[in-house]
């Protein structure tokens, strides 16, 4: 296994969250004064149905408006950082900066293949303007090899036709995530609907990601991969974070148990 | 050169169904890959050859042929594409209603123009003038020529667009037609991609509107009507949108069909070519399209199948 908290130092990027409000049909779902995410290399993300972790990886990826408030992305080296706010930007600029985020609910290209799927992922603007109709082979030339390492890691039945099974799908989401070479990955419940040892490969693709240099934040409601991958926990209830903290304590907090977790847990 | 064989109806009417199948194929990028449904074909079809008969007419050229010639077509082309751009950017994020109800607005609105700028346009009396860039004896025998341009330019587009499919290009406008913010979650800026592609499909429309005008001599309002842009989808949905070989297959055997068989070759009583046939087309072109979406909803040769293209460009 890998040691991510020992890993050789590296500039993670963070994103800052400030006076973020997000609201649907009036009622407030996300409210949130001052965050940052990607201080530690693997962040868990837990709380109850409906306590706005989704909404919030959406007001980072700007795929949802904020009512008011601001995303900053921060990178670079410590003595020269960078900052973009991200919440002035366009979605699709998104991946462009290395910001990404895998779907909780299915999403995929019915008409795509999975290779199809992969290579879109891969493909940078420069192939896809409409005059480059002879661009196919270098663009397999250059990546292909990539794509093929995740389609046997996987382990995907038949790469040249349709994702077919739900797991399928939502396995070839992270993969298209992960093909765009993520410095911030925001996962939102990853392994639900895979099988253990799938959920277990994505566990390993994700630490290695973050042994990297990849920032990672991860929703999900299987407690067992929190507590086992999380380097620091956020709780989310009611559209805020109320807790954060190692894992460990996170589990043991009154709180956390009451809301979330229920008696008899620990 | 004799052509005494070459009856001028049949080459007329040949001529017709390749200029619709070079609508269709450009329709195909639009309908069948990124999912946009453009009903102003027709208009961009227009503009082009306005555009390009008003520059080719109206200004004192002081430059030989074919020069005065080939840089109007160039701009009826250009004048098309960046009204494409102009529609595109209204239209691009907006519902298929909106998609719908804008292209057709904006296709009625160069009705009215061209009707209305009589100075421009000649208004309903038409804009003559419009000759081929070439002389080379007999009409029919430059209506032939002319035909072998159109031909050979449709012939790009079809190239053109069997290229596209075999690209990333072609793989992005899938993405943006099949699932637009999971395109845009994997960085595509899905809004330029529907623009660009809208300028483009555009200024093709403009070219062969402008190549029909020359063939044709007159630009006149009734010739622009709402039939072009039907004849363009009919076709298309009817060989199947999302195939290359659809807007061929599907535009040979309406267009074809009717204004070759049809009307070339069944006797109908000649008092019907002015009245009758526009609406028995219509009602045919209607016709054919729901029986075929009944039985076949993807056209007649299905929909994409891009397994099989993946696994036939990327064998290992
Ligand atoms: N597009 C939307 N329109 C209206 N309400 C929404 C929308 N998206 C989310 N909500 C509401 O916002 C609240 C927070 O939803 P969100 O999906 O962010 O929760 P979550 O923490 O991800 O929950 P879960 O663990 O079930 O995925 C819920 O009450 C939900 O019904
Ligand atoms: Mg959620």
């Amino acid at each position: 296994m890998i040691d991510v908290a020992n890993a050789p130092t590296v500039t993670r990027p963070q994103i800052r969250i400030e006076g973020a409000v997000k609201s649907f049909a009036g009622r407030v779902v996300v409210d949130i004064d001052e965050l940052v995410l990607g201080d530690s290399p693997i962040e868990g993300l837990i709380g109850p149905n409906g306590a706005g972790k989704t909404t919030l990886m959406r007001m980072i990826m700007h795929s949802a408006k904020l009512d008011r408030g601001k995303v900053t992305l921060r990178r670079g080296p410590e003595e020269d950082v960078e900052e973009v706010v991200l919440s002035d930007l366009p979605t699709h600029r998104m991946a462009g900066l290395g910001v990404v985020k895998s779907n909780q609910v299915i999403m995929d290209f019915e008409k795509l293949t999975i290779w199809d799927s992969l290579l879109l992922s891969l493909a940078a603007a420069k192939y896809e303007h409409p005059h480059r109709i002879f661009s196919e082979a270098p663009l397999f030339e250059a990546h292909a090899e990539e794509a093929r390492e995740y389609l046997d890691f996987f382990s995907f039945a038949d790469p040249t036709g349709f994702a077919q099974s739900a797991g399928e799908k939502k396995l070839l989401d992270i993969v298209r995530c992960l093909l765009l070479k993520p410095r911030f990955l925001l996962l939102d419940e990853p392994t639900a609907g895979l099988p253990d040892e799938l959920t277990e490969k994505v566990m390993e693709a994700i630490r290695r990601l973050a042994s990297e240099g990849t920032s990672v934040v991860i929703v999900e409601h299987d407690l067992n991969v929190i507590w086992s991958i999380s380097d620091e926990v956020h709780f989310m209830a009611e559209g805020n974070i109320i807790l954060r903290g190692p894992p460990q304590t996170i589990r043991e907090n009154r709180t956390v148990v009451e809301k979330y977790l229920g008696e008899g847990h620990v | 050169m004799n052509l005494d064989w070459l009856d001028a109806f049949l080459l007329f009417g040949t001529f017709q169904v390749v200029m619709v199948i070079g609508l269709a194929l450009l329709l195909h990028l639009q309908l069948g890959l990124a999912r946009i449904a453009n009903f102003g074909v027709v208009g961009f079809w227009a503009i082009g050859a306005y555009a390009f008969g008003v520059l080719f007419t109206k200004v004192d050229w002081s430059i030989g042929e074919p020069w005065p010639f080939l840089i109007s077509m160039l701009f009826g082309t250009v004048v098309a594409g960046l009204a494409g751009l102009l529609v595109g950017w209204l239209i691009a994020d907006l519902e298929i209603e909106g998609v719908l109800v804008g292209t057709l607005g904006f296709a009625t609105v160069v009705a009215i123009l061209v009707t209305t700028e009589r100075g421009l346009t000649g208004g309903a009396l038409g804009m003559g003038g419009l000759s081929f860039p070439f002389d080379i004896g007999k009409t029919k025998a430059n209506e032939l020529l002319w035909f072998g341009i159109l031909f050979v330019v449709v012939g790009a587009i079809f190239y053109y667009v069997w290229r596209v499919h075999r690209s990333p290009y072609g793989r992005l406008l899938i993405a943006v037609g099949d699932n637009e913010p999971l395109a845009r979650s994997l960085g595509k800026p899905t809004f330029q991609t529907k623009l660009w592609l809208f300028a483009i499909g555009s200024a093709g429309m403009g070219l062969l509107g402008a190549i029909n005008g020359v063939m044709v001599h007159l630009l006149i309002p009734e010739g622009i009507g709402i039939n072009v842009t039907l004849a363009a989808i009919v076709g298309l949905v009817l060989g199947g949108t999302a195939r290359v070989w659809g807007a061929v297959l599907g535009v040979i055997l309406t267009v074809g069909f009717f204004d070759i068989v049809v009307q070339s070759y069944l006797p109908l009583p000649r008092s019907w070519y002015t009245q009758a046939i526009p609406v028995l087309r219509e009602m045919v072109f209607g016709a054919a399209l729901i029986i075929v979406l009944l039985v076949r909803p993807f056209g007649i040769l299905g929909d994409m199948r891009r397994d099989k293209l993946i696994r036939s460009t990327h064998r290992d």
